[in-house]
């Protein structure tokens, strides 16, 4: 056996490592509800152990390497200004030439500060809370658009917190560290956000594919869907706020698994390509800016000033009401009260007139049987009959 | 399968390194591979640990070593992303192992034979990496020859300059 194993320990060592990481992949992969496999969403103690490893080993340097770099950026523009300046200083005076520096070095601060300025621009109006990180590294690997920011957990971020910028959505924070974090970006196969079409309002997933293009995914064939259109976020992930744009469609492919359905090919808002500067939106709890809230606040006050206007009228209508005479009598009790009176009135008596009185007319005497009243409707009381007329007496009565 | 194993020619052609370069130059490569694509987007055709991998795996003619080492460096590079640990744990597992072997039988002075090692070797990777995503675990991966083909000639190009540079670094018995 031990010869067995000297003289094949090259295969041996092969094998176990093979057969122990096959294991291992075995452990990370599971099958979802439709059938599909799918590596685990969040990681196992010991592969979160790992990934931690090679964090603190790589996000160091990177670090390092990113400070530096810019470091050595502005000394090397530093020198080309300075030798820019010494040429120009041959030539011109030196008022000129130090204003001239100004210039360039204002320049210089106004091209680096722009960038920022609009990013705290537009930390400053959002409506949620967010916070400002550098992005210092990336996977490394083209088929894993993922990078790293120098903000972590100490720092108060959290996994699955949207990471965007003023232009779109980039991603969101798919493992937090320490003091680093890593980013899924938008354009990941692996990626996926609840969008909405603009103008069609037509939903579907946003993810990537092998070109690095994000693209709408699971949306039935429409014609109205057209290059250009714009792209948002639907707000239904519970990741990415409602509403943000996530781009504009470049091009509309059919789907090559399913017929019926077709890929929007989105170019998106953001440059993923070119991240320096990200926000990450770290609260969803609205958070107005001050003049919303001064307009809010004003808004409140008119409101209690119209109310107030309201209760002074109800007041003084109420006063007038006491004082005017009206169907409250002081004199009786509450019960009694002719306002609370509900029996019904009691209808005026009435005798109908008839318009052609005959012998059957109530009233009418046997010697004018048929005459008519009409030709002496001079005098109405004449047509009265005479039981009708108050204080005579009632006249013989012919039954039919 | 005596192809792969190796024992004739490495004892008197082994090459040493002082153990500094065994740890910077993987934790370089490393860092490199994770900051670079940042610089050049889209045009990072190359894999950094993938070229220490081979170097290391000719120089010392140790398959074992060479096995342990791609691994490792390979572990790492999955611990970066947000796949699944050992996909390339295990192409670099292999191209380690097949370099070292290779490298006790044939002359790895020679740039060209480095050139095309180096190529072969990267693609041989590329083709382990896409059988185990798509094959051993079934998951969803697009990718193109064209890209890999420009990843394994990058990787190439890179060792033909990095290798003259690395053989400053070996001490002599």
């Amino acid at each position: 056996m031990e010869t067995f194993f000297a003289r094949y320990r090259n295969l041996v060592v092969l094998l176990a490592m093979l057969v122990a990481q096959i294991i291992g992949l075995a452990m990370q992969v599971h099958r979802t509800e439709g059938g599909r496999m799918s590596v685990d969403r969040r990681d196992g103690s010991g592969v979160r152990l790992i990934r931690l490893w090679a964090n603190g080993l790589v996000s160091p340097p990177e670090r390092l390497i990113h400070s530096t770099s810019l470091g050595v950026a502005s000394l090397w523009q530093n020198y080309l200004d300075l030798r820019h300046v010494r040429q120009q200083n041959q030539d011109l005076e030196k008022t000129v030439d130090r204003l001239r520096l100004e210039q360039a070095a204002l320049l210089e601060d106004a091209r680096q500060g722009q960038r920022l300025q609009g990013l705290v621009n537009f930390q400053q109006k959002y409506i949620y809370k967010t916070m400002p990180a550098q992005v210092i590294g990336s996977s490394g690997s083209m088929q894993s658009r993922v990078f790293y920011l120098d903000k972590g957990s100490d720092e108060g971020l959290r996994r699955d917190m949207a990471v965007i910028t003023p232009d779109g959505i980039v991603g969101k924070v798919r493992e937090v560290f320490a003091h680093s974090a890593q980013v899924l970006l938008i354009n990941d196969q692996t990626s996926g956000a609840g969008v909405i079409l603009e103008t069609t309002r037509t939903r579907g997933i946003l993810r990537g594919n092998a070109a690095g293009q994000p693209q709408v995914v699971g949306i039935m064939a429409d014609n109205r869907i057209k290059p250009g259109e714009r792209v948002l976020t639907a707000g239904g992930d519970e990741v990415f706020p409602r509403g943000l744009p996530v781009g504009v469609v470049e091009k509309v492919v059919q789907d090559p698994e399913r017929d019926s359905f077709i890929q929007a090919i989105v170019k998106p808002a953001a440059h993923l390509d070119r991240l320096d500067e990200v926000l990450v939106i770290i609260s969803t709890e609205p958070r107005f800016p001050p003049d919303q809230q001064q307009d809010m606040a004003t808004s409140e006050t008119l409101k209690g000033a119209e109310a107030e206007a309201e209760n002074a009228q109800k007041k003084a209508s109420e006063i007038m009401a006491e004082r005017l005479p009206g169907l409250i009598d002081p004199n009786l009790p509450a019960n009694q009260q002719p306002l609370n009176d509900s029996t019904p009135p009691i209808p005026v008596a009435h005798t109908p007139q008839p318009l052609h009185p005959d012998r059957f007319t109530p009233g009418a005497t046997q010697d004018h049987p048929t005459e008519p009243q009409t030709g002496q409707a001079g005098d109405a009381g004449q047509g009265v009959p005479a039981a009708a007329k108050p204080g005579t007496e009632a006249p013989q009565r012919r039954q039919p | 399968m005596s192809a792969l194993t190796a024992n004739t020619r490495r004892a008197v052609e082994v090459r040493r390194y002082p153990v500094l370069v065994y740890a910077l130059v993987p934790l370089v490569a490393l860092v490199l591979q994770a900051w670079l694509p940042r610089v050049l987007g889209n045009y990072a055709w190359f894999d950094l640990p993938l070229v220490v991998t081979v170097y290391f795996a000719l120089g010392r003619r140790n398959p074992i070593e060479g096995t342990l080492m791609g691994g490792a460096l390979g572990i790492f590079e999955d611990a970066l992303t947000q796949h699944a640990i050992g996909i390339n744990g295990i192409a670099k597992t292999v191209v380690g192992f097949l370099a070292a072997s290779v490298g006790v039988r044939i002359d790895v002075e020679n740039h060209t034979i480095r050139l095309m090692l180096t190529f072969l070797l990267s693609l041989l990777s590329s083709a382990v990496y896409v059988f185990i995503f798509r094959i051993l675990l079934g998951l969803a991966l697009e990718w193109s020859w064209i890209g890999e083909l420009s990843k394994a000639l990058g990787n190439a190009v890179i060792a033909l300059l990095v290798f003259p540079l690395l053989d400053r670094f070996k001490t002599t018995d």
